[in-house]
């Protein structure tokens, strides 16, 4: 079987179309961060929050409602998973084990005939909160600075580093935008936390590879095709390059897609953002990547 | 051809290892089986027979982290602002107390170290003073002339000494509490990281960690004036109430104190609430007016457990008066135990002091008899006993105990020594058994299914290609197990999902290379030309993909903690195992296969 044997499409020449696409999704997406704030699990916000696993399926609202005022305050509950395990969590500061008898305690009350027990708490302090925000940010820089560097002298061009580099951003700033537009709307939870950080450093990562491979060849094709112009050249080494670029899509789309599915309630917002940002890597690295590096070396040659 | 038998030999003998590495994990799973399989008074039999063998093999398994296998991580802060106040003792006074206070706040904000903030509060507060006026030690050569520079020296080297302390603390009551494999960690300059796997009483855990064990024995308020302050109180609340009402539209009931807080009948007593109202009356009573009500030298405290002797049937606790001063502390005791009361059966912790105490001990109960004494651990009142008669053999018990589980902490406790500061839970996560068990096996279905399709894919794609890098793939996720195994890395829940990408990536340097020997092939060459010129045109991009993306893996490797880093070193190792088994173990094959019968090789 060969999908994409010889292809000729003319990706530079439709740049512009990408340029005004690209804008348009990072504009939403940047609006939709201002205006809603980036929504934080408690890694990064610090709370507490229980999982608690009940025999039979119980109401989220009503679970909500009886524990606001025990709690002193509307504590966010949602279904984790299944019907019958519900998770919530509370900006309630009190000691831990005081928070999980009052939830315990009142669950007991208003569900006197279904059992429930915790099968999942996590507390996490202000001071620590802080600790790992800052953390996942200077991971997030450190690893774009080191992006910008080992490209810069693999490639010894200074606009090829950009033009992955911004690539990058694109893509991250664009599944966190889907993120925090959507982050109402599934029934699962898309809150940033410390996992989110790892799956937008594996996006990055995976974008790049995708980028690195066509970079690759630009370099080999404007030493084997030395009098070709360069905007032909580009597009040739991203045709030469298209089919493998959509198979390792596929399948690593394959795996992530049975992780979302299969892989349990915990790695569910994990395996969306790789699904989002896979896909948004792949075009990336067909339609922004290369055409920034056309665009800065038209401008810099001039 | 030449170099293949180097190859061979390379793959055989990382096969060999990491099949070693791998193989305690195994015979782990066959033990386990057996012994599930057996009946159970077999089985407890086999596992006492075979102690020594099975705790071998456990230590060198595959490490499961707490996210699957269940149990707690908890981290610990030093209360350091506390630590500083009680190291000031006798000289602190209202402006330390306030420094100390705003240096936490903006320590926090800042995300700074809390002593460096308080010398810069101290300091913009009070032009040209010295902190050693609080911290005067002659045995650490701090005198009043000491600059405040060393005085925060002096107190880092004391919190470094009061987290080391803790951690042997912790240490000693963790290993008392009996969890299998426990890690106790420093971390920072303040805090621990405590990893308790499969441990299914979390209340209990936190109890046990942050317990000072600050044992007290204090005398009870004077009965005279303790009782007109109770009156005093109730009185003030009404009339607040009254005035309240009358001067603003707002509703208030008509005594804040008496809606959460019953009266009793004890001269000792303000009064008993139930659980959920005790932090409001507590907040109540700590009006400065209240304060100022309180008879010199009395402060009160809330009973540890509920009290027995209340109408309407509800668990409430009691709010005593008790003397500021200490009488003795729990430094006196040698030896504690839990017994059992004869005649109800109930638990109680018993406890022997050493002669020193045994004979203040007698002093004070011969002073006080038919008055209480107030046995106080960590701010609460545990047992409030009315002395009957002068105790001269050093013994004294603590009863009100909920369970013997309680009792037995509170021994470990009490013999593992006081915390020389308290500590505070700053973060915690505790994952059930049941819930480490279904990650566990939607990680292994996501594997099994992921593994399935990609591999179905490669080979409807690349027909003999796709299959030889099957082979790679298999071989790949067996590798990467055996390299988290030789390094005793632990396999967390986003380790798994760190396999389970790795799948669908590791095909990827294939993909390069076999649509590289396509491309080649359409140029002319032959088979075998085509599969070389495949391979060695391929290697670049190959491996700047491969050190990029491995570049991010070390990034998240040195930032992130837990389950994260558990998901970088998957990560990590995925993409050595999987540019090994994809340029070298496919090689090797398709060379194999070219040379038998080049007819059968095949790209699509």
């Amino acid at each position: 079987m060969r999908w994409f044997e010889t292809p000729n499409f003319d990706f530079v020449s439709k740049r512009k179309i990408a340029y005004v696409f690209s804008g348009l999704l990072v504009a939403i997406s940047i609006g939709t961060i201002v205006m809603k704030g980036l929504q934080y699990g408690i890694d990064f916000k610090g709370g507490t929050e229980f999982v608690l696993k009940f025999e039979q399926p119980v109401d989220v609202t009503e679970v909500r409602s009886a524990l606001t005022v025990p709690l002193g305050s509307t504590p966010e509950v949602k279904l984790f998973g299944s019907s019958t395990e519900v998770l919530v969590r509370t900006d309630n500061e009190g000691d831990i084990n005081d928070v999980e008898e009052i939830i315990l305690s009142t669950m007991v009350t208003s569900y006197p005939d279904n059992k429930s027990f915790v099968e999942k708490s996590d507390k996490v302090g202000p001071k620590v909160a802080e600790d790992l925000k800052s953390g996942g940010l200077q991971s997030i820089i450190y690893s774009m600075a080191i992006i910008f560097v080992y490209i810069l002298i693999r490639f010894r061009k200074w606009t090829f580093s950009a033009g992955a580099v911004v690539a990058l951003f694109h893509d991250v700033i664009i599944t966190l935008g889907a993120f925090t537009l959507l982050s109402d709307v599934v029934n699962f939870s898309l809150l940033i936390d410390q996992n989110i950080i790892a799956a937008f450093l594996t996006i990055v990562g995976y974008s790049l590879n995708d980028t690195v491979v066509v970079f690759d060849r630009i370099r080999e094709n404007s030493i084997v095709h030395k009098g070709m112009e360069y905007i032909p050249m580009v597009n040739k080494s991203l045709n030469d390059t298209l089919s493998r670029t959509i198979i390792t899509s596929i399948t690593t789309l394959f795996v992530v897609a049975v992780l979302f599915i299969f892989g349990g309630e915990v790695l569910k917002g994990f395996s969306f953002a790789l699904l989002i940002g896979i896909v948004l890597g792949t075009y990336s690295s067909l339609f922004v990547a290369s055409s920034l590096v056309v665009e800065l070396d038209a401008k810099t040659n001039k | 051809m030449q170099g293949n038998g180097f190859k061979i030999g390379l793959i055989v003998a990382f096969l060999a290892m990491t099949l070693w590495y791998l193989f305690p994990t195994i015979q782990w799973n066959l033990e386990q089986k057996q012994i599930s399989e057996l009946p159970s008074a077999d089985s407890l039999q086999y596992v006492e027979d075979n102690r020594e063998k099975l705790a071998s093999i456990k230590e060198r398994t595959l490490n499961l982290g707490l996210d699957l296998q269940g149990g707690m991580y908890v981290m610990l802060e030093v209360g350091t602002s506390q630590l500083i106040l009680e190291l000031a003792g006798q000289n602190r006074d209202e402006q330390l107390e306030q420094v100390v206070s705003t240096a936490r706040e903006t320590a926090l904000a800042n995300n700074s170290d809390f002593i460096d903030e308080m010398v810069t509060v101290f300091e913009a507060g009070n032009e040209g003073a010295r902190l050693s006026r609080y911290f005067r030690n002659d045995a650490a050569d701090i005198t009043r002339r000491s600059s405040n520079q060393e005085i925060a020296v002096f107190l880092k080297a004391q919190r470094t000494e009061a987290l080391d302390r803790a951690i042997e603390i912790i240490r000693t009551r963790v290993d008392r509490f009996g969890v299998t494999e426990p890690s106790i960690v420093k971390q920072g300059t303040d805090r621990i990281v405590v990893e308790l796997p499969g441990v299914d009483d979390p209340e209990r855990v936190r109890n046990l960690l942050k317990g000072t064990a600050r044992l007290e024995f204090r005398l009870a308020a004077n009965a005279n004036d303790f009782s007109s302050f109770i009156t005093q109180v109730y009185n003030y609340f009404d009339e607040k109430a009254a005035s309240d009402e009358s001067d603003s539209l707002d509703v208030i009931q008509p005594n804040a104190l008496l809606e959460v807080l019953s009266p009793g009948q004890s001269p000792y007593a303000l009064g008993y609430a139930e659980e959920q109202d005790t932090a409001k009356v507590s907040a109540l009573i700590s009006d400065s007016e209240v304060q100022k009500l309180l008879p010199r030298n009395t402060t009160m405290m809330w009973s540890a457990n509920t009290s027995p002797l209340v109408a309407g049937g509800a668990e409430v606790f009691t709010l005593f008066g008790v003397r500021t001063d200490v009488e003795m502390t729990g430094e006196v005791i040698e030896e504690a135990s839990v017994q059992f009361d004869p005649t109800t059966n109930v638990p109680e912790v018993s406890m022997t002091m050493n002669a020193e105490g045994a004979r203040d001990w007698a002093r004070i109960t011969g002073a006080n008899i038919g008055k209480p004494v107030a046995i106080v651990l960590d701010g609460y009142i545990y047992t409030y006993p009315n002395v009957i008669t002068k105790i001269n053999n050093g013994r004294s018990s603590i009863t009100g105990v909920e369970n013997v589980g309680e009792a037995e902490d509170l021994v470990n406790i009490l013999l593992s020594g006081a915390l020389p500061a308290p500590l505070e839970i700053v973060e915690e996560r505790t994952v059930g058994a049941s819930l480490g068990q279904a990650s566990i096996e939607a990680s292994l279905n996501s594997v099994l299914i992921g593994l399935s399709i990609v591999a179905i894919f490669m080979i409807v794609y690349y027909r003999t290609g796709g299959g030889v890098a099957d082979i790679a793939l298999l071989l790949n996720i067996v590798f990467i197990l055996g390299i988290l195994a030789g390094f005793q890395a632990t396999l967390t829940l986003p380790g798994m999902a760190g396999i389970v990408l790795t799948i669908g990536m590791a095909v990827d340097a294939n993909v390069l290379i076999f649509d590289r020997i396509r491309e080649e092939q359409r140029t002319g060459k032959t088979i075998k030309a085509a599969i070389s010129a495949g391979y060695s045109n391929a290697m670049s991009a190959i491996i700047d993909a491969n050190i990029t993306t491995g570049f991010v893996a070390l990034v998240l490797l040195s930032f992130g903690v837990g389950p994260i880093k558990g998901f970088a070193v998957t990560l990590l190792a995925g993409i050595c195992c999987s540019l090994f088994s994809a340029i070298i173990i496919t090689r090797v094959v398709i060379d194999y296969l070219t040379r038998a019968k080049s007819s059968v090789v095949n790209f699509g």
